[in-house]
């Protein structure tokens, strides 16, 4: 049967499978193509820093720099220690404000656990005011240029931030409390009680092997198969296509991973997280945990960096449109987005975009199943199949640019 | 209390995403209830269309063969437009087609498919009030929702909101007034009309007068306007200013080319010298 979700930045029509009350295989489309990669070629290579972030009114931010990181790479340009440290404050306050929707207005709505709207709220127009206080305005900035950052911000813009930091740190701990799995309190309690109570903590358990492609100040590019690290490279990336749907699959090196919040907490060997998977392993329990615990993390990363800004560093360095290739991963809310650009005549002759969510709902087949084929198979009720579906923080409008 | 329906058709979901950012939202909504909005709590998609409602917010581009919750689209929107008793185009997707329009010619908005009259401009254009942007600032969003029957401009803008150019009440004004361009990106001095491409002195739009998320604006961050509340949304060469007998070829909203010419000779042949240094020394 085949059930349209929705509220999931877009929709997507998902196809159950029953056999004998089972669900036996899980099928995702995503109708809506909306052709990003064909406006963008043939114009100058810089509107990319205006289009790709229309790519999705969620994490554009990061669509945004990977953008800018592309055509860097093609021109050979390089930016400021300063330019880095703003790009992922705003990067980061990016997640903050997605993760915080997501595990409210999604996880919380779908369990029915009821919340304190206001200070989510508060919190949301905080992280999203972060990001204006650099790149301008939010959703849609442009303010990540080839070069650099288009802001020459002042104190006045640093103390504004940190102010709204620790706003934003007041009201998370106010609603979440301690990340102590020993004693969950508040709303991670709720969460733990609910999730138990339905009988849903060990659900959604999947291939349990992870993959980060980017490297920032936070995580490396590495893969963590079977227990065992490596390093990745984009070159082992393959993208597959799937009749009907205009998302694509991808796998790396012939292997489906799971990337994301729970791919990049899983690298960082953080006791709160570990103890989880040790007892959950790759379950909604632990993804949804996961997920909010690095809105937390990010914020303290936030605050560290706002102390490490030299404002005598230039914002921009000049960079000149030349010919050339840009194929790079950045870390988005939902995990390792990937843009491919070629420039000739100082065109956008190419450009393509893998994104994260192709990573964890890709079709697979019944030797070699997806991420979400796996989590889901075996399961006989359509609405935990639904729930563990969305513990994926699906990006529909991402998937069909 | 009006009920609202928001209906997405081709979108990128960032007008949802921008009225979310509006701070006074718990207030506003002791005034509105959404039965149906992507994001916050509302019935789903099925059980609101059997729903009554007063105004119908769309966002999104709308095109015939498209479908949403397994319905055809156009259908729906002819529907549920039919029975609102008002309606917001929300952002230029809804307003004009907007930047998904270059990849397919078909996509429209409510009442307009860019600078011209949609096959529905004559049955709506009594009850529609476009908030275009890209994405549409959130208390534009609340301002349509709240005000009934504001003054309209020729595209159906209110005109308290799009009376104003985006170049009112920006910083760099001083530098406009002279005629001192930015000598790059990343720096606070400068105008960016005349090399980056800034389109606020002819973008219709409140941008430096209501900020965003209640701090900046893009050309306050050294970002060109981009003129994303216009029909002619999204232009190409954005980061570079299109200039005849290197003049910028396009004039400020309303000034006739002599006059701009005019004031520019005389800005141009007086050096300011304030104007001309960075505004901290190191």
């Amino acid at each position: 049967m085949i059930e349209i979700l929705e509220k999931i930045e877009g929709e997507a029509e998902v196809e159950y499978s029953f056999v004998s009350g089972e669900i036996k295989d899980v099928v995702v489309r995503f109708p809506h193509y909306r052709g990003i990669e064909e406006i963008l070629q043939g114009r100058a290579a810089l509107d990319a820093l205006v289009i790709a972030p229309r790519v999705c009114g969620i994490c554009g931010h990061a669509h945004l720099q990977a953008a800018a990181m592309a055509l860097e790479r093609a021109f050979g340009c390089k930016i400021s220690k300063k330019a880095k440290i703003i790009r992922e404050i705003t990067r980061f306050a990016e997640i903050i404000q997605n993760h915080i929707k997501w595990f409210y207005l999604v996880i919380f709505a779908q369990l029915h656990i009821p919340y304190d709207f206001r200070k989510v709220h508060q919190a949301i127009v905080l992280a999203n005011r972060l990001i204006a206080l650099f790149a301008g305005q939010s959703p849609h900035s442009s303010y990540a240029i080839a070069g650099g950052v288009t802001c020459d911000i002042t104190h006045v813009e640093l103390l504004q931030a940190k102010a709204i930091v620790q706003e934003i740190e007041e009201i998370l701990f106010d609603l979440l409390g301690e990340f102590d799995e020993k004693q969950l309190s508040k709303d991670l309690a709720k969460l733990f009680e609910a999730l138990k109570s339905k009988n849903l903590l060990q659900i959604g358990k999947s291939l349990d092997r992870f993959i980060t492609l980017s490297e920032d100040s936070v995580v490396k590019n590495v893969k963590i198969l079977h227990g065992k690290r490596r390093k990745t490279s984009l070159r082992f990336v393959q993208e597959r296509a799937f009749e009907g749907s205009y998302a694509k699959g991808v796998l790396y090196r012939g292997k489906f991973y799971e990337t994301g919040p729970l791919a990049r907490m899983m690298q960082m060997d953080l006791p709160f997280i570990k103890r989880l998977h040790r007892r959950y392993k790759d379950s909604i329990t632990t993804r949804i945990f996961a997920r909010i615990y690095e809105a937390k993390l990010l914020l303290q990363i936030i605050a560290e960096h706002l102390d490490q800004i030299d404002l005598n560093e230039p914002s921009y360095i000049p960079c000149k449109v030349v010919d050339g290739m840009g194929y790079v991963s950045i870390e988005a809310a939902r995990g390792s987005l990937i843009h491919k650009v070629a420039i000739k005549n100082s065109k956008i002759a190419n450009y393509s975009i893998i994104t994260p969510t192709q990573w964890n709902l890709s079709n697979g087949t019944k030797e070699n199943p997806s991420l979400l084929q796996k989590a889901i198979i075996g399961l006989r009720d359509r609405e935990k199949a639904n729930l563990v579906f969305r513990s994926f923080d699906i990006c529909s409008v991402c998937t069909t640019h | 209390m009006d009920r609202v329906f928001w209906l997405q058709g081709i979108t990128c979901n960032g007008n949802s995403h921008s009225f979310v950012n509006l701070s006074t939202l718990p207030a506003l909504l002791k005034n509105i209830e959404f039965i149906y909005h992507p994001l916050l709590e509302s019935l789903s998609f099925s059980k609101a269309l059997e729903q009554n409602f007063d105004i119908l917010i769309v966002e999104g581009g709308i095109k015939r063969d498209w479908q949403r919750g397994g319905v055809e689209f156009e259908k729906l929107f002819l529907e549920l437009a039919s029975k609102a008793k008002r309606i917001i185009a929300v952002g230029s997707c809804a307003v004009y087609g907007g930047i998904f329009k270059e990849y397919d010619k078909e996509i429209c908005g409510v009442l307009f498919a860019k600078e011209e009259k949609s096959h529905y401009f004559e049955k709506f254009k009594d009850k529609t009030i476009n908030i275009p942007g890209c994405p549409a600032h959130p208390e534009w969003i609340a301002y349509a929702l709240i005000y009934q029957k504001p003054h309209l401009d020729d595209y159906f803008r209110p005109k308290e909101l799009f009376a104003y150019t985006v170049h009112a009440g920006c910083t760099r004004n001083e530098y406009f007034e002279w005629k001192v361009d930015a000598k790059s990106f990343g720096l606070k001095e400068g105008c960016l009309f005349y090399e980056q491409g800034c389109q606020a002195p002819y973008t219709h739009g409140s941008c430096n007068k209501i900020l965003w998320n209640e701090v900046a604006s893009k050309t306050r961050v050294g970002t060109p306007c981009f003129g994303c509340t216009e029909p002619d949304f999204i232009q190409r060469d954005l980061f570079q200013t299109k200039t005849f007998m290197s003049i910028p070829a396009k004039m400020p909203l309303g000034v006739p080319k002599r006059a701009y010419l005019t004031l520019t000779g005389v800005a141009k042949s007086f050096r300011i010298e304030r104007l001309s240094k960075r505004l901290i020394d190191d």
